[in-house]
């Protein structure tokens, strides 16, 4: 029998975390097309994905997922589309320390619920540090109807990743109830 | 002066004139619909937008100052004795205060220009011997000004685009707003927006009806959205997964999640 492979996109603005997140997860190095940051005004990290992390994990002999993490920098945007082609669903990554990204976010959940209407969560990164938002305030913020959920993350941790994508397979299970 | 704005965009000639200082009057035919600005001095003076030809009886009764039949009425008057004699003789009877005819003037000159900076085609002239009738009651505008306010709405706009990428989706009324909605201060296009808040509606089909354009329903959403009164719903397009094809769905998730929580 064929292998079959099926997708999850994590997205989310520059600098939230998709990288380190798809690193945490997956049984191979993180396949990332980063690059060099050149331009002075975005030399806060070292590096930036350019076209998508690229990271597995295998189900069984017969089931692979692979994560794919966008580039988060709008220039390299035309990549998003094709990435959420045939997803099951995606995670929004926030960093919850940085409000200024916050429009960005919702603009970028926005866009890509209108490319595929599968399920989603958000997810709040970097709790861990100090000045990140709680939750409820950035619920507000993000202006996330109830239903949708919000769930609190360090990427840099397993764990709390195998939360965040456990929370977004129920939450394929309950749409799918849902249509019954 | 000649050319076409598809080479030379509004922001591009606004801003030479005002550098360069010039007088005169610049022409625009964009497929039959007409503009004409006039500069002196590198300033804005006069503007004429397709039937708001900027005389003062159109200014005024476009800003709710006079009726339709008082401007007809005093159409008349103006044509024989000039916009300026009309307004004093307005100042004069009591009907409206110099600061009134000020702001009005002023109110139209700006809304036509931030319509004019968003043609993106049109032939234009800049005919610096063209001069406005000296009977027009001339109220100048710093370019300067009028360029940065465009050049935010246009910043404005690419944002509402990113944040509305599509207009095939419906809109809803937030779950929590528990504001009042008739006590809400909305301007006529909003009210009319909200109207035809409905499931079954996409942002386009609004549009369609209430003959805007998709530049014109984002501003509206975008503002009913950043007030928390509406969101966007998509529309789901569900998947028609048959019987069995939901089961295999299920079970594949199934077998993600229990490998998921064993790693
Ligand atoms: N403290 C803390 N730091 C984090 C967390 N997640 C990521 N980081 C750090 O944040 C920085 C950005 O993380 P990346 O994973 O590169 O972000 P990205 O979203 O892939 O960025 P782009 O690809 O440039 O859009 C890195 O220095 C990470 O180590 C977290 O949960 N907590
Ligand atoms: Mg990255």
């Amino acid at each position: 029998m064929e292998t079959q492979n099926v997708k999850m996109v994590v997205t989310g603005p520059f600098s939230a975390g998709k990288t380190a997140f798809v690193q945490s997860i997956s049984e191979i190095e993180v396949v990332s097309t980063e690059r060099r940051i050149s331009s002075e005004a975005e030399q806060i990290k070292e590096a930036t994905t350019v076209a998508m992390d690229f990271g597995r994990i295998t189900i069984d002999d017969d089931l692979v997922l692979y994560l794919f993490g966008t580039p988060g920098q709008r220039r390299f945007d035309f990549m998003w589309e094709i990435l959420a082609q045939g997803m099951l669903g995606f995670v929004v990554l926030v960093d919850s320390s940085k409000p200024e990204t916050f429009r960005e976010a919702k603009s970028i959940l926005e866009t890509f619920r209108a490319y595929a209407p599968t399920p989603y969560v958000v997810s709040a990164n970097k709790q861990d540090l100090p000045d990140a938002w709680d939750l409820d305030d950035l619920r507000i913020a993000l202006r996330l109807d109830e239903s949708v959920k919000l769930l609190p993350c360090v990427a840099t941790d397993k764990e709390s990743v195998k939360k965040v994508l456990l929370e977004l397979l129920y939450a394929i299970l309950e749409e799918m109830e849902e249509k019954e | 002066m000649k050319g076409n704005l598809e080479h030379f965009s509004p922001t591009q000639i606004l801003n030479l004139v005002s550098l360069s200082k010039k007088s005169g009057t610049l022409d625009v035919n964009r497929k039959g619909r007409k503009a004409a600005l006039s500069f002196k001095d590198g300033k804005l003076i006069f503007v004429s937008m397709e039937d708001a030809d900027g005389s003062l009886t159109s200014v005024l009764s476009k800003a709710g100052r006079i009726t339709r039949e008082q401007a007809d009425v005093l159409a008349k008057h103006a044509e024989k004795h000039g916009d300026k004699q009309l307004g004093l003789l307005m100042i004069q009877k009591g009907y409206i205060t110099r600061n009134d005819i000020v702001q009005a003037i002023k109110r139209h000159a700006l809304a036509s220009v931030n319509e004019f900076a968003n043609w993106n085609s049109g032939d234009f002239i800049f005919d610096q011997a063209r001069q406005i009738g000296d009977d027009r009651i001339i109220v100048p505008l710093d370019l300067e000004n009028i360029i940065i306010q465009i050049a935010r709405a246009q910043k404005r706009d690419e944002q509402l685009e990113e944040e509305i990428p599509s207009l095939d989706v419906c809109l809803k009324f937030a779950d929590k707003s528990k504001i009042n909605i008739k006590e809400l201060q909305l301007s006529k296009e909003e009210w009319s927006v909200i109207r035809y808040v409905k499931p079954e509606n996409t942002i386009r089909m609004i549009a369609k009806s209430l003959n805007l354009s998709d530049r014109d329903i984002r501003r509206v959403v975008g503002s009913l959205r950043e007030a928390g009164l509406v969101e966007l719903m998509q529309v789901r397009q569900r998947e028609k997964l048959s019987v069995e094809e939901k089961q295999e769905k299920k079970a594949l998730v199934g077998r993600l999640i229990a490998r998921i929580q064993n790693i």
